[in-house]
């Protein structure tokens, strides 16, 4: 039998991705792994969320975003250490 | 099988096997006994919760009502159980089977708990104490050792106890290596609470009139309270039955009305609630008359599930199970053809009545062509409030039914790719704002 920590995997765990900018600081390519990119068609809705400040502060910049081909998905900018990640949206 | 009127009797037998639908699981799951296992909870599909948890687990500090998250947060070993109610219900429906031979007066109350009345029964079996081994008799003799001696990951200690002989006004017994307890006195609250104090394979016997002397040292816990009465009990002092019948009944009933007042009586031992049976239905017939007499055995065979099927749906089967069951056949030119079949496990389900019917059909089908069907129920099998519910709500029992099919898909599955692929989702903080906190996937074990 596995023992607990692997019998829980938790879902919608955010995936890291390479993001180029535009000049408004808006993700404008996605690029998930070499030769996988893809453009950022439209936007939808951008939040900013801080949590969790009393141990590991957590601080989030997340924007809505649909990419060439129709997929929506859910990019944030960890703004702690700069990197981006992108997830399903809930 | 006998039907009478009024099935009540003011002496009563608690028989209870707690932990009942883990000691089922753990019966037919050997291999799970010396694990820390809990059961999940049979109506929290959407947030599975912890139901019924193993001495080991609770040693962990898993407790009934935990999410899954939590339970495995503290127990990472815990193996956790889907559970399947059908087949307990069927287990105790065995037990319950096998009191009604001791007493026509059978109430179940839960899985695991069962009220027989014994008024009457002296002259069968003496005194209290001789019921009382009848009734352990009766119940290891219903086929159910494994479930009466399932041990829970570990043997409790009292079990290993000599014989103690009791200091109040109760007696008591042991079977060894059973996890079956008996209370015995003058109505339920007082037969429950006697089996609440018994050890395991021990029967606690309350003499009449020793009830007040016996209750008056019992926790205020074996009270039906809600938690805020329960509470407000304690602030004030009131730690046993003996303090709180010390209390002016008045005084009880103006702080706690009506319900304050029927307290108090049960505490002192005054209310004496009878177990009430249930009067056993008269045989249900269904019959099909076919347009032209019918020799194949395909349509006999959907014409008996037909007829099973009208018969379960008579309301006076309710909360019963069928147990003997018997099939005529007019056949052209005068003959007939008939075939009885016992349930082993007494059931509710067409497919199990129908399917020894049809084995008979197939090995001594009827001689002729059949002109008339009959499908009668002759004797039936107490059930329990889980049964009641089954009869009832169609929800449940197709819920029931999918898990059952959803089981057995999984273990085929587990057999062909030997690694599990079907996973719960579980919540684990449904309120986090971060969304990967929200939900997890955990092995969907059967």
């Amino acid at each position: 039998m596995r023992n607990g920590t692997d019998r829980l995997r938790a879902l919608n765990v955010p995936q890291r991705v390479q993001v180029e900018l535009d000049e408004q600081r808006r993700p404008r390519v996605v690029k998930r792994e070499a030769g996988n990119e893809k453009r950022v068609e439209s936007f939808g809705e951008n939040w900013r969320m801080d949590d969790e400040w009393w141990r590991q502060p957590i601080v989030r910049r997340y924007v809505e975003v649909v990419l060439e081909g129709g997929g929506r998905v859910v990019l944030f900018e960890d703004l702690i250490t700069g990197e981006w990640f992108v997830q399903m949206p809930t | 099988m006998t039907l009478t009127p009024h099935l009540a009797s003011d002496a009563a037998a608690c028989c209870w096997i707690p932990l009942f639908a883990l000691r089922s699981e753990l019966a037919r799951r050997p291999e799970l006994v010396s694990l820390p296992v809990a059961l999940l909870a049979p109506d929290t599909a959407h947030t599975p919760r912890v139901w019924q948890v193993a001495p080991l687990a609770r040693r962990a500090g898993v407790k009934p009502g935990m999410t899954v998250s939590q339970a495995i947060g503290l127990c990472p070993g815990l193996k956790l159980c889907e559970p399947d109610p059908v087949h307990y219900d069927e287990q105790f429906a065995r037990l319950v089977a096998a009191l009604v031979t001791v007493s026509p007066v059978v109430e179940p109350v839960e899985v695991g708990r069962v009220f027989v009345g014994t008024d009457g029964l002296e002259g069968l079996y003496g005194a209290p104490e001789g019921i009382v081994e009848a009734i352990q008799m009766r119940s290891a003799e219903c086929g159910m050792r494994n479930v009466l001696n399932a041990e829970c990951g570990m043997r409790n200690a009292e079990c290993k106890g000599k014989r103690r002989e009791a200091n109040d006004p109760s007696l008591k017994f042991r079977t060894p290596h059973s996890e079956f307890r008996i209370g015995w006195g003058r109505g339920k609250f007082v037969a429950w609470v006697a089996a609440t104090r018994a050890k395991p394979g021990e029967a606690v016997i309350v003499p009449v009139g020793g009830e007040a002397k016996f209750l008056a040292s019992q926790p205020l816990a074996v009270l039906p309270l809600d938690p805020d009465t329960h509470r407000r009990l304690l602030q004030l002092g009131v730690k046993t039955l003996g303090a709180l019948v010390a209390l002016p009944e008045e005084a009880v009933v103006s702080q706690y009305g009506h319900a304050g007042r029927r307290l108090w009586r049960l505490a002192a031992g005054l209310v004496s609630e009878p177990v009430v049976g249930r009067v056993v239905p008269e045989p249900i017939v269904a019959a099909l008359t076919f347009f032209s007499s019918v020799g194949e055995r395909d349509l006999l065979a959907h014409a008996l599930d037909k007829l099973v099927d009208r018969a379960l749906g008579d309301p006076r089967r309710s909360g019963w199970r069928v147990q003997v069951v018997r099939v005529h056949a007019e056949l052209e030119h005068g003959a007939s053809w008939l075939v009885e079949a016992t349930l082993k496990d007494p059931s509710a389900t067409r497919e199990r009545i129908a399917a020894p019917l049809k084995t008979q059909l197939e090995r001594s089908p009827p001689a002729g062509a059949v002109e008339r069907l009959v499908v009668e129920f002759t004797a039936f099998a107490p059930g329990t409030a889980e049964l009641q519910l089954f009869a009832r709500d169609a929800g449940a029992a197709a819920r029931a039914g999918r898990r059952r099919a959803l089981q057995s898909a999984v273990r085929e599955i587990a057999l062909r790719i030997r690694r599990p692929m079907l996973y719960h989702i579980i919540e684990v903080q449904p309120w986090s704002r971060l969304p990967e906190r929200r939900y997890a996937l955990i092995d969907f074990e059967t």
